[in-house]
């Protein structure tokens, strides 16, 4: 047996989890869609908008706007969605079977989602990059190309750790969906999604820059257009630090979730 | 059967929906509150946008509250009173007609109304809340707000119906209609203005989100008979087409035969 042993089995947990989404492919085709349909949407209310105010707008221009967009979006629709399995779980009582399990919980959940979410995130990034250079022509700066491979994670563990979060408050609140809905228009606003950081108002900016939403979707939108911008460093530094402090956060409230069950029957 | 007896119908399936999705109180609720604070998020967007840039087009922040309203209110009453507009095709694949079709009532019509989507209603009290927002002018102003969302409703209703009921001779349509609906929604939500060319086109024809949104709200403020008439029009082509197919694809109907039980 080798030291990578235990690793297999997460591995292998993650291959079932794509094959078991590839079986069923049109929730990835409806996102891959709907992808399509916000570039669209967002092209048009831009192209109006730089008709009016000119080439930029704090610092971007409409190519940049427009690939900053499809980039967020893509890492919207990739979320791994660990807080409705693990408020069911919590409910139905299951849980208690998947505790008992030879796997680490969280771990096993993480390796999971990720089969869950790559065929998502290829086909959203596939169809939501064509839109975007149909649409603006080729992405802005190939520096951000090459990060990608490095920020698409990166946010998606953000996701992984915020949603694995509040699924976890299931052992305190049970129904999680409120938690859901406000974390998600979050990262909608103060994310930066629906309008980049950029053209928030000074105060509001610097506040929402330091939050987890905007690390999660601003942060891999941002550096994708901007790579070599002077803030570059310090977006990803925030973002490692997140994921430490969220990391903690996550393993914490497991311990409490685990200290707080109660297993009744056999 | 008189007159009275097809909204009396109505009307008691409407309450009973009510009563069954008030039965979990808490969870009824968070839906509304949650699909409220959902609407407001959106409008968070459109106040930083227009803090920036003051307008689009000619639309200013007063326009775009208001055309969200009309979509809110319009989409939220139509989820509210025919929820399963949301879900034909799953009813019509998993041989749920069977019910509707072996009872003395019109079968859309009833199918559609047996089911209220509870967030539905804070959608409803969203559009309301926006049209306070951007100051009620007058008491017609209101009547029109409320005619322009239940003519988009119908806009709604009939295109979701319509692409639903592909599922007669397509099989499950539910990804296309989820697809045309959010396409709906989008839409209809952004200002008409930044729409130009064959999308502008498509949005009066194939994905009428115009008559969803953008025209409804028009009366609001600038009243026409001109729009009014356009948008009645807009409404009973949809709701025909929708009617038409749906009895058209019910000959190629295949039971479910499925045993189900309602209490």
């Amino acid at each position: 047996m080798t030291a990578l042993a235990p690793a297999r089995k997460y591995v292998a947990i993650s291959r079932i989890q794509v094959r078991a989404a590839l079986a069923y492919p049109l929730d990835a085709v409806g996102r891959a869609i709907a992808i399509v349909l916000f570039v669209v949407v967002f092209l048009h209310l831009w192209r109006a908008t730089y008709q009016v105010t000119g080439r930029t707008v704090a610092g971007l221009g409409l190519r940049d706007v427009v690939w900053y967009f499809a980039i967020a979006e893509v890492v919207m629709l990739s979320q791994p969605r660990t807080a409705p399995l693990l408020a069911q779980a919590v409910k139905d009582g299951s849980i208690a079977y998947q505790l008992v399990r030879p796997y680490r919980f969280l771990l096993f959940h993480l390796s999971a989602r990720v089969g869950d979410t790559l065929p998502v995130l290829a086909l959203t990034l596939v169809a939501g990059a064509g839109a975007a250079w149909l649409s603006v022509g080729a992405p802005p700066d190939w520096r951000g190309v090459a990060l990608l491979p490095v920020e698409l994670p990166l946010a998606w563990l953000l996701n992984f750790l915020m949603s694995t979060s509040i699924g976890l408050l299931a052992f305190v609140a049970e129904d999680t969906t409120a938690f859901e809905w406000i974390y998600n228009k979050l990262l909608l606003v103060a994310g930066g999604v629906l309008v980049p950081l950029d053209f928030f108002p000074g105060w509001l900016r610097g506040t929402a820059a330091l939050l987890p939403f905007a690390s999660t979707t601003y942060a891999p939108a941002h550096l994708f257009v901007r790579p070599g911008g002077p803030g570059a460093i310090g977006l990803l530094a925030l973002q490692l630090a997140w994921i430490a402090a969220l990391g903690s956060v996550t393993w914490a409230l497991y311990r409490h979730g685990l200290r707080r069950l109660v297993v009744n029957g056999g | 059967m008189n007159a009275l007896s097809g909204p009396r119908f109505l009307l008691a399936l409407w309450r009973t929906n009510l009563l069954s999705v008030m039965e979990y109180r808490a969870s009824f609720l968070a839906q509304v509150a949650g699909m409220f604070l959902n609407n407001t998020a959106f409008l968070a967007f459109w106040a930083i946008y227009f803090q920036r840039f003051h307008q689009v087009h000619g639309w200013r922040l007063d326009d775009v509250v208001l055309l969200f309203g009309v979509v809110a209110a319009g989409f939220g009453g139509a989820t509210c009173l025919f929820g399963n507009v949301v879900r034909l095709a799953t009813v019509i694949v998993e041989g749920e007609l069977d019910y509707y079709l072996s009872l003395p009532r019109p079968a859309l019509l009833h199918a559609l109304a047996s089911r209220m989507v509870p967030s539905g209603l804070g959608d409803l009290l969203f559009g309301f809340a926006a049209l306070a927002v951007v100051g009620v002018g007058s008491p017609e102003e209101a009547l029109r707000f409320a005619l322009g969302a239940a003519l988009g409703a119908t806009v709604f209703v009939g295109v979701l119906t319509t692409v639903h009921a592909l599922s007669f001779w397509t099989g499950d349509s539910s990804l296309l209609a989820g697809t045309v609906m959010q396409g709906l929604i989008l839409f209809s939500t952004y200002p008409l203005a930044v729409f130009d060319g064959w999308t502008r086109f498509l949005l009066f024809t194939l994905l009428p989100a115009a008559f969803v949104g953008a025209v409804p709200a028009g009366l609001v403020r600038s009243f026409t008979w001109q729009g009014l008439g356009e948008l009645t029009l807009a409404a009973a082509v949809a709701m025909t087409v929708a009617i038409v197919l749906f009895r058209r694809g019910l000959a190629h109907y295949q039971s479910g035969s499925a045993l189900q039980v309602r209490l």
